[in-house]
């Protein structure tokens, strides 16, 4: 192959195209839309695992989470510890939790909630509550005998068909809660949050002082959780905090995923299986595509041979043809795909557990752009290479 | 005056000259097609010589072998046996790739149904195998517009296959088969899908460029008239020779 075949293989390559543009558009057409099928649905079971994991690290978990160790049921020195971590370069966020679970009662309806008792300015930079109000306000400081209760533990924003025992009340009602070591006490609901996330929704808030008031604790929390910049940056602060003497527990919350790690582990297999039965039917959509169009051409390809035409160029005038269609309809794919990114980061995809924005990774868009690309030029090569192996006359005859 | 008599002499010299050279040898050429266990003779046991400069009809009636002959002839097929030597060069035992670079460089073909490149115009139709062998854009493209010209076809070089009639792509495939200056020149029954004035016209043009330039030709036809008009007549029936007449 040298420089002047190069020049006939680009000349018969870009004369098929320009000449046979419904073909050309027909067939970017369908590569567009594989990659589109594959990497969009894939996007969105991504998007979806993002915004479960992303509601665990909003509502309980923070990027890092410093724990009690096992014979401790309390971390102590807490103000001191928070402040020192607020120090840290970087950190977005500190905030103590202490945690319990009581028994609330409002008319004749009782049950079980989990509750937090919360900083409400520390929580504002590490949780999403302040800004899931759905109904009067978010807890301040000054507030005692007040509460924010989650969505859905009420009964108005249940579904139609959810028959879970859930309150009655409204913004303003007083509910009354009884803990563990026998206190009981009235509390009015000042709001109504929902963040999305299946696991805040189900919580009550009080103000961190009420724990102190009720278990007569001083400078001690259940937990506290600390927001970083960004998801993968755990390890270089965890290693600042242990840097500050901490000998408590200093978890990622990769390791508090629990069920939802499985949730999001099968959804990721689920997506690595329609991926890649996605790709094989995008393979073979492109390949019976490409291979007709070349068949079709098995006449004109036993004229070139006929009039002298290497077979190297032949084959190589089509495999480039095969490139093209390769390269254009993962770029057009690509960019439809883009479009469709920035129109759904814009207006999120309504779900049952929060707005999902899908994410598409890098990995996928490379290995689907590969492997298309790929299918693309294996589909134009060996119907080309028969052809252009044939017997002119066959060729040209239709033998 | 003299000059001119002494000029047509010399031209008359080396027509004769150039006549007298052989330039396709086929000894006992065998074409046969297997169909299981079933044998079918294309040809059997042809022999001929084709003298550079010649014009030759090939004739004879349907299914008589006469394109299979051509196609042998022509480097399109492989005989099962005998030997073919075109310019003294044994062209049956050549590689495939020998035989493609062959007739790029030595052979022109023009077919029944013209088999241009839809998606190429008439000027790149023509300019493809020049541009193959390696020569600069402008002397490609230079040699394919004086022969369109030559055609008759000058003002039609933008046109695609499917702009122009019957006569006018068979023109184009001509000039594409002469534009190499091709040793011979193999023509598979050029006129059989044109009308009567274009036919007339494409065989004229066959006998104007054998005597104006010496080219040799090969033409299959199965048109007397046609045939008539050539040098010489090889008749082919039922995969033989029949009759090898001036």
């Amino acid at each position: 192959m040298n420089k002047k075949d190069l020049k006939v293989i680009a000349f018969l390559a870009y004369k098929n195209i320009v000449k046979s543009k419904s073909t050309f558009l027909v067939i970017i057409a369908v590569m567009a839309m594989s990659f589109l099928s594959i990497t969009f649905f894939a996007a969105i079971i991504d998007g979806l695992g993002y915004e479960f994991e992303e509601g665990m690290i909003e509502g309980l978990t923070g990027h890092l989470m410093i724990e009690p160790t096992k014979d401790n049921l309390y971390l102590e020195n807490v103000d001191t510890l928070v402040k020192n971590i607020k120090r840290i370069p970087g950190v977005v966020g500190v905030a103590p939790r202490l945690e319990s679970s009581v028994i609330a009662k409002y008319k004749n309806t009782e049950m079980g909630v989990p509750v937090f008792f919360i900083n409400p300015q520390d929580e504002i930079k590490v949780s999403n509550f302040h800004e899931s109000i759905l109904l009067g306000d978010y807890l301040s400081e000054k507030d005692g005998n007040e509460l924010i209760i989650g969505a859905d533990l009420v009964q108005s924003y249940a579904q139609e068909d959810d028959t879970q025992k859930r309150l009655n009340i409204n913004v303003g009602d007083t509910i009354k809660l009884s803990l563990s070591n026998g206190f009981v006490d009235e509390y009015k609901v000042k709001g109504i949050f929902k963040t999305g996330s299946k696991f805040s929704d189900d919580k009550i808030l009080l103000n961190y002082g009420e724990y102190n008031k009720i278990f007569h604790t001083d400078d001690v929390a259940s937990k506290i959780l600390i927001k970083l910049p960004e998801r993968g940056s755990e390890d270089y602060y965890k290693q600042k905090i242990i840097d500050l003497g901490v000998s408590d527990q200093i978890n990622p919350w990769q390791t508090k995923m629990g069920a939802v790690k499985q949730f999001v582990g099968s959804l990721q297999i689920t997506n690595k299986i329609t991926g890649f039965i996605g790709l094989l039917t995008a393979f073979a959509t492109i390949y019976i595509i490409i291979f007709i169009n070349v068949t079709n051409k098995r006449k004109q390809i036993g004229i070139l041979k006929a009039i002298g035409i290497k077979k190297e160029i032949i084959l190589g005038s089509y495999v480039l043809q095969s490139i093209m269609y390769g390269v254009v309809g993962v770029i057009v794919g690509n960019l439809v795909m883009q479009g469709l990114l920035v129109l759904l980061t814009l207006h999120p995809l309504a779900m049952p557990i929060g707005d999902v924005i899908p994410i598409l990774t890098t990995e996928r868009l490379i290995t689907t752009s590969v492997t298309l690309i790929f299918a693309s030029i294996i589909a134009g090569f060996f119907p080309s290479r028969k052809a252009a192996n044939d017997n002119i006359l066959d060729a040209i005859f239709g033998g | 005056m003299t000059k001119e008599i002494q000029k047509n002499k010399i031209l008359l010299a080396s027509q004769k000259s150039k006549i007298s050279k052989i330039i396709i040898n086929a000894k006992n050429l065998e074409r046969v097609y297997f169909n299981g266990v079933i044998k079918t003779y294309a040809l059997k046991n042809i022999s001929l010589n084709i003298k550079e400069g010649e014009f030759v009809a090939i004739m004879g009636p349907s299914g008589s072998g006469k394109s299979t002959l051509l196609h042998q002839l022509g480097l399109l097929d492989i005989p099962t046996k005998g030997t073919i030597l075109i310019d003294n060069k044994d062209v049956v035992n050549l590689s495939d790739g020998e035989r493609t670079k062959f007739r790029l460089k030595k052979l022109g073909y023009v077919f029944q149904s013209y088999n241009l490149i839809p998606e190429l115009t008439a000027l790149e139709n023509v300019y493809i195998t020049p541009m193959a062998q390696g020569i600069t854009t402008e002397e490609y493209k230079k040699k394919a517009r004086d022969i369109l010209k030559k055609v008759g076809l000058g003002d039609r070089i933008n046109h695609y296959p499917s702009e122009l009639s019957g006569g006018q792509q068979q023109r184009v495939s001509i000039a594409r088969a002469l534009v190499n200056k091709p040793q011979i020149l193999f023509a598979d029954e050029p006129t059989a899908n044109l009308d009567s004035d274009s036919s007339r016209e494409t065989v004229k043009l066959f006998r104007q460029l054998n005597k104006e330039i010496g080219q040799t030709i090969v033409m299959v036809t199965h048109e007397l008239e046609e045939g008539k008009k050539a040098d010489r007549i090889i008749w082919v029936k039922d995969g033989i020779l029949d009759v090898d007449k001036k």
